[in-house]
């Protein structure tokens, strides 16, 4: 069952900024004015890059029928990748009436004698929570008769948001993998990588410079993840979080349980990437790695700054308005920075207290915090004579209204930005989009309009 | 008409391409000008629904949530979330109407939505949609009813110019306006409901509306009720035409289960003449029917050789398997997303409610796929043909202006599927069996 107590718990994040100053609800949508996705949503971008697992949605059909196949989560999984399957009991009345927990059963037994996955993820939905079939009791049987772990993951949408999901969604593998197996090997630098799910392969932008480096990713939560090594996630030394405040619950209470330290960083541009490294490399404490990591960084910012050199002379002058949300807030903008594009606003409508601190920092004194960006971001494109606006798809109407560039950079984007190469990527993106007439000739009236 | 499997004991779906009634519903709400679909559940089903259609329209979804939470959803009859949305959609936007639809969730729990709307005072249409029944085509067919039922005007006169057309849910904007211009060519006035080629066919707004920009008015809907044709197509909108008879049993309703192909396009045609009392048609018309007999000819030659799958919704399966018919292309297999009383007429070998593993496992039998954006992983992984039809296509763009029925749209349609079949048997030769 959906376990109010730990609902309260997960809201009420003690390590989250906004604790000690004032009590801000994460969850709490307004009916007719909320945009978000669900908490099922949440718990289903948090795990669903295992790609050797099943996700098993029990509900009807809104709940997986849109949403499997929508986010281009990298695996080097060599087997059939089942993030890009999807698996539902797509239930009917029949099972509303008389309870729908024969299906998820008969639905588990399927699915392993078909594809024989590492591991069976089993979401409650609303219905189903509603309803009251017993998925922990159905997951505890089939994980007897099948032998590999099935997970009952209770984040129904209607107890809150997206964010509150990824939440139980982490919970679900703190309880039911983490601690359950011991890594064949230890080394003293090995991490897992929290909140990284390997969306356009932004990991592999930087996995390779952890390895040379020495730094071992024990396991993930869930980019590029694979169960056996989640199982395992205990024995690491550091929780490195990457992009995600959603799961700062799960490295606090491992922190408590194993006594693992975390650390918060992104890798969005150069000098995020290179401070992310260099946290890791502090945090793990060895001084040759500190050293090396410094060679490393001076290395890689030397060959990027080759790189980008071509796109300079073309960024400068050039003012962007930013609006986004989460650490994008800040991490894009200062990738931006780096390309020597001058960030003029940022939305930190969907910040954290922590987010809207380093936008501050980020864009210094005179940059716009815009709490109200739907509104703000088209006067500030006039005042500021802004050249570029980076935004979800949504805020497209705005650009071209005001005639200038637009890239999306949430969730429709195909390409990674991640690491220093991916600042390659959005450097040329950004370029493409100034540099593109279509801005200029939609706003062509009408010969029989003039 | 071939074997229909039903019974196939399976339970669960892998890889499904069904979706749900509410989500028919929302469609149908966003083809009302000045419309905001208002879905009654959590946050998450508004959430996936919205994303849904933006990435397939390549448009702004307008579209709000009751956003149903833990303690209302257990204690609540409904009453609360949906009074506040209606005071929180009215507070920054005016829309003519709120299109208030169920989810899966508070049909369980028995919310009685439309006792809650009789008490807003704000104009409103209730339709049920639990997600746990029907799909994308009930959930669309069951909202134009209800916006027939609580709207529409009796009425006792009809205007014999007038004409409504009831289109079904899995034809493409530009295809409802293909439709109306067919008709308005024999001197008809034409209205559709619900009417998404004013509101999702691509066209640039003046601005980014907060409303559905677009699509048949509330006014004109409460004036259907004196029009002397009224036209549904796809089985799913029978019931429909005949709920709006009742409004004026003086409306005569002609029903057609697709408007794919030479026949079909000829029955419309034929039916108009006969109303009009016109000894022919319009001269375009003419010239595309003279096309699409050309293109038939054009691309028998790539059809005859090819096998097809056809994965889709009823009304659409059966008007794309009547076209690749007429041509010679052979249908082995077709999957719908549920049930239809159009499966029975359905010009395939075999026909079954299913998924895309069924799909999968039967992938000997078929050479090029008609189906969403879901079939191309299997196109991809077995060296398949692939024509991307139906809800989502996000892999593409210009969905809202494929054209694949009556005349024209039947010539496009065939050329389209005999070069894709012709360019799937040259990767074979290039891939022989792996």
């Amino acid at each position: 069952m959906v376990n109010k107590p730990k609902i309260k718990e997960l809201l009420d994040e003690s390590s989250c900024t906004h604790n000690q100053s004032r009590k801000v609800a994460c969850n709490a949508p307004t009916p007719g004015a909320t945009t978000g996705g669900c908490a099922f949503e949440g718990a289903q971008i948090s795990l669903f890059p295992y790609a050797d697992a099943a996700h098993l949605v029990h509900g009807p059909m809104t709940c997986l029928g849109s949403s499997w196949e929508t986010r281009a989560t990298g695996t080097s999984y060599p087997r059939r990748d089942l993030t890009q399957m999807g698996f539902t009991t797509d239930i009917n009345i029949n099972d509303v009436v008389f309870s729908g927990e024969e299906k998820v059963a008969a639905s588990i037994d399927y699915i392993m004698e078909h594809y024989k996955p590492e591991a069976i993820f089993v979401y409650a939905t609303c219905v189903t929570a509603m309803i009251g079939d017993d998925i922990d009791l159905i997951c505890k049987q089939a994980a007897e008769k099948h032998k590999v772990p099935m997970v009952p993951v209770h984040a129904p949408g209607f107890v809150g948001s997206k964010n509150l999901g990824s939440r139980l969604g982490g919970e679900a593998a703190l309880s039911h993998l983490i601690g359950t197996r011991e890594p064949e090997e230890t080394t003293p630098f090995d991490i897992n990588l929290i909140g990284e799910y390997n969306v356009t392969g932004d990991m592999w932008q930087y996995s390779p410079l952890l390895e040379e480096l020495g730094i071992r990713i024990l396991s993930t939560l869930s980019g590029d993840g694979r169960i056996a090594q989640i199982c395992t996630a205990h024995r690491a030394k550091l929780n490195v979080i990457v992009c995600a405040k959603s799961l700062v619950s799960l490295t606090r209470k491992m922190e408590e349980r194993y006594g693992i330290p975390s650390i918060s960083l992104s890798f969005y541009g150069r000098r995020d990437t290179s401070d992310g490294l260099r946290a890791i490399a502090k945090a793990l404490g060895n001084d040759d790695l500190i050293a090396k990591t410094e060679q490393l960084i001076a290395r890689e910012e030397a060959a990027i700054a080759v790189k980008l050199k071509p796109y300079q002379a073309f960024f400068q002058g050039k003012k962007a308005v930013l609006n986004t949300g989460g650490n994008k807030t800040w991490s894009i903008a200062s990738a931006l920075q780096d390309l020597g594009i001058e960030v003029v606003a940022t939305a930190v409508k969907k910040a954290t207290e922590d987010d809207r601190a380093k936008a501050r920092q980020t864009l210094g004194e005179k940059g716009v915090l815009m709490m109200n960006p739907g509104v703000e971001q088209a006067k500030i494109i006039d005042e500021t004579g802004a050249d570029l606006l980076l935004a979800g798809g949504r805020s497209l109407y705005t650009a071209i209204k005001k005639g200038i560039a637009f890239a999306d950079v949430n969730q429709e984007k195909k390409k990674c930005y991640g690491g220093y190469e991916g600042l390659l990527n959005l450097a040329e993106d950004l370029k493409n989009a100034l540099q593109n007439p279509v801005f200029k000739n939609v706003l062509r009236r009408a010969p029989w309009e003039k | 008409m071939g074997e229909i499997a039903r019974k196939k004991y399976k339970p669960l779906q892998v890889n499904p391409f069904k979706l749900s009634q509410p989500m028919g519903a929302t469609l149908a709400f966003l083809g009302v000008d000045r419309c905001m679909p208002l879905m009654h559940g959590g946050q998450g089903c508004t959430s996936f629904t919205k994303v849904f259609f933006t990435r397939h329209f390549c448009e702004p979804i307008a579209i709000q949530t009751s956003a149903v939470t833990d303690a209302i959803a257990v204690l609540d009859g409904g009453d609360y979330s949906i009074v506040e949305s209606v005071k929180n959609i009215t507070k920054k936007i005016s829309p003519s109407l709120i299109g208030l639809h169920t989810t899966g969730m508070p049909e369980t729990k028995g919310d009685d939505v439309c006792g809650v709307a009789a008490k807003i005072d704000f104009p409103l249409v209730t339709v049920n949609t639990p997600d746990y029944e029907g799909g994308l085509e009930s959930g669309w067919a069951l909202t134009c009813k209800a916006l027939i039922e609580q709207l529409v005007n009796p009425a006792q006169e009809t205007d014999d110019n007038k004409l409504v057309l009831l289109p079904h849910v899995s034809l493409q904007p530009i295809e409802v306006e293909k439709i109306k211009e067919f008709i308005e060519g024999f001197g008809f006035n034409v209205w559709a409901l619900p009417d998404l080629s004013r509101s999702l066919d691509g066209h640039l707004g003046e601005k980014q509306a907060a409303l559905s920009s677009g699509g048949i008015s509330v006014e004109e809907i409460r004036a259907l009720s004196d029009a002397g044709l009224v036209i549904s197509v796809g089985d799913s909108m029978q019931t429909c035409g005949n709920v709006l008879r009742k409004k004026n049993p003086e409306m005569r309703h002609h029903h057609f289960s697709h408007l794919h192909g030479l026949e079909a396009a000829d029955s419309l045609a034929e039916l108009l003449l006969a109303e009009t009392g016109f000894s022919g048609p319009p001269i375009p018309v003419a010239r595309w029917r003279q096309r699409l007999q050309d293109a038939m000819l054009d691309s028998h030659f790539s059809l005859g050789q090819s096998r097809f799958l056809v994965a889709a919704e009823p009304d659409q399966i059966a008007g794309i398997c009547q076209s690749l018919y007429d041509a010679g292309g052979r249908v082995t297999l077709a999957i719908s997303t549920v049930d239809s009383p159009q499966l029975k007429k359905i010009k395939a070998e075999k026909i079954l409610v299913g998924d895309l593993e069924d799909a999968e496992q039967q992938v000997e039998d078929y050479d090029v796929i008609v189906g969403n954006f879901h079939c191309e992983a299997i196109a991809h992984r077995h060296h398949k043909g692939l024509v991307l039809r139906g809800f989502p296509n996000w892999e593409q763009v210009g969905n809202p202006l494929k054209n694949d029925i009556l005349y024209e749209g039947g010539a496009y349609f065939l050329f389209e599927c005999a070069n894709a079949a012709t360019a799937a048997r040259d990767e074979g030769r290039r891939h022989p069996e792996e």
